[in-house]
């Protein structure tokens, strides 16, 4: 049935699916994996990184980008829609500034990006845009955020949450380990994206890629040797939290 | 051509057939020129299945479980299955290459079966130098539907025999998967296992739930299988990434409970790291997916 009604985007099946946006959002898994953690006092951005070739300048792909001082995003899905994407939300963030002289808060500018990905869903000779993005940032009134789009238009705030490949194995362990606790303060909130991310990508921490905002302050984007550093930290505490089981069922 | 209500152009048949239509349908067959028909021959021979002796172009003369009686045969098809067993399977014991499936279609390119260099081919069957009673083949092409029933006569023989258990391996998109669930729902990659009656041993992951069914090569030892009583078990990964992925390859770790792999795989962590490297190696560079 779905090859009746799969090749325009303006057609519903008869079961009211609209297979070009489902099929958007496989272009989706196709990305690597992306991670936001919304902290107390922070919102972490985790990325896996792709391999880039042996002559490619590694700055230019990259999978978080600022949309503005105090708002970043990251993707996952078609690299050229990324691009198309985070163009027109950069100039909705300074255009938005001129205008109204305020910066966007998160949640205008994640509507925006929304009702971009929907028209795009209901235009004829269009197809939707295959990506999916985290946008996070903190507002004036300092109150940390995170949202999600995907490629129907739709978006939601969330606490902690995946997208790309594997984003549902990473979204169950952030189930399992998103406490209170856990993003107590910022460096439980890094250690907690990290983990998650270390739970799918395939060459440790030398893969992963890592951007923080705090409050009042601008991006921040960690260096290989700084990722390198918690990945070593959390390895140890495993270590120790497993020495700690054996002990006790030994004993018991 | 006809144009539908939504402004797509669709070609479609013309009803109102012609007298010169019958003409044609007999005149064909007369029609095909010599040169037609030595293009058809030689594609023909193209797309023969040989099996080949290791490393040599020479041809195996019987069939090659008929040339090493077997007690297991695992046949892994595909990137993430070949991955896992290369990794967890052969990991441990020396195995010695004993032939090649030579084949070529409109999927392999251009290369002739015949011009295959042996470090290319990609239908490998391997014995366990220490358990000569396992056999083991790497299938990454795709064998054509025409090709699947000589691979199988190649491979098995004729007359199959039935003390044989064999283990098939292979991956699908989710996307094939029909459930009441949507795809984006599924905790991909799962397993599910489909068997002959022949097989009593009950699989290590749940059962391929109707409406379902295999597909391909796997299909046709699996169908093969059951016509000739062998006891045979298709472990079949839904997966959303069918490239080479280090979470799909070890989605097949339940299979390892199973007889025939039980007691293959010795050095569990060693593994992991062997699928990681081919992991690592197997990425292709691409720009258009961040």
């Amino acid at each position: 049935m779905a090859s009746r009604y799969d090749r325009a985007i303006t057609v519903f099946s008869p079961d009211g699916h609209l297979f070009q946006v489902e099929y958007a959002q496989e272009a989706v898994k196709k990305g690597s994996t992306a991670v936001g953690i919304r902290g107390t006092d922070i919102v972490v951005l985790g990325v896996e990184k792709k391999s880039v070739a042996k002559l490619q300048d590694e700055r230019t792909v990259r999978k978080i980008c600022v949309l503005d001082d105090h708002v970043c995003m990251a993707f996952a899905g078609l690299t050229a829609d990324a691009r198309v994407v985070i163009n027109r939300a950069r100039v909705e963030c300074q255009s938005h500034k001129l205008t109204v002289e305020d910066p966007v808060t998160v949640e205008y500018i994640t509507r925006f990006i929304a009702t971009l990905k929907q028209k795009y869903t209901q235009s004829n000779g269009r197809r939707p845009f295959g990506i999916a993005a985290l946008i996070v940032g903190f507002d004036d009134d300092g109150i940390p955020r995170l949202y999600q789009t995907d490629p129907s238009g739709t978006y939601h705030a969330w606490k902690a949450n995946a997208i790309g490949r594997s984003a549902k194995t990473v979204r169950e362990f952030l189930e399992k380990n998103y406490t209170e606790d856990a993003i107590a303060n910022d460096s439980e909130a890094i250690k907690l994206a990290i983990r998650a991310l270390l739970e799918v990508v395939q060459s440790g921490g030398k893969n992963i890629d890592l951007a923080i905002i705090r409050r009042n302050q601008p991006l921040k984007m960690f260096s290989a040797k700084e990722i390198e550093l918690q990945v070593t930290e959390i390895e140890k505490e495993k270590e120790e939290a497993e020495k700690k089981k054996s002990k006790k069922s030994a004993s018991s | 051509m006809a144009a539908t209500f939504f402004g797509e152009v669709v070609w479609s048949r013309c009803r109102a057939g012609t007298e010169d239509d019958d003409d044609d349908d007999d005149d064909e067959g007369e029609r095909d020129s010599p040169e037609d028909r030595e293009v058809r021959r030689q594609l023909a021979r193209r797309r023969e299945v040989r099996l080949l002796r290791r490393q040599t172009k020479a041809s195996l003369e019987a069939p090659l479980l008929e040339q090493h009686p077997c007690s297991a045969f695992i046949v892994a098809i595909g990137a993430n299955a070949v991955a896992f067993a290369s990794s967890f399977v052969m990991n441990s014991g020396v195995w010695e290459e004993v032939g090649r499936a030579g084949l070529w279609n409109e999927w392999c390119g251009a290369k002739a079966a015949a011009d295959l260099a042996p470090a290319e081919a990609s239908c490998i069957f391997y014995r366990l130098r220490s358990g000569p009673s396992v056999l083991l083949c790497q299938c990454s092409c795709y064998v054509a539907e025409d090709q699947q029933f000589p691979w199988l006569e190649k491979v098995f023989g004729s007359r199959p025999r039935r003390d044989v258990q064999v283990t098939v391996l292979t991956c699908r998109h989710v996307t094939d998967y029909k459930s009441p669930e949507s795809p984006g729902s599924l905790p991909t990659p799962f397993l599910r296992a489909l068997k002959t009656r022949a097989e009593t041993e009950p699989p290590g992951c749940p059962p391929l739930e109707q409406p379902n069914i295999a597909h391909d090569l796997p299909a046709a030892v699996l169908s093969f299988c059951q016509v000739w009583k062998v006891p045979a078990v298709l472990y079949l990964c839904y997966t959303d990434v069918m490239k080479l992925d280090l979470l799909t390859a070890e989605a097949f770790r339940p299979a390892l409970s199973s007889q025939s792999l039980r007691g293959l795989a010795q050095d569990v962590p060693q593994s992991r790291e062997c699928l990681k490297r081919l992991a690592a190696t197997d990425e292709v560079q691409s720009n258009i997916y961040t």
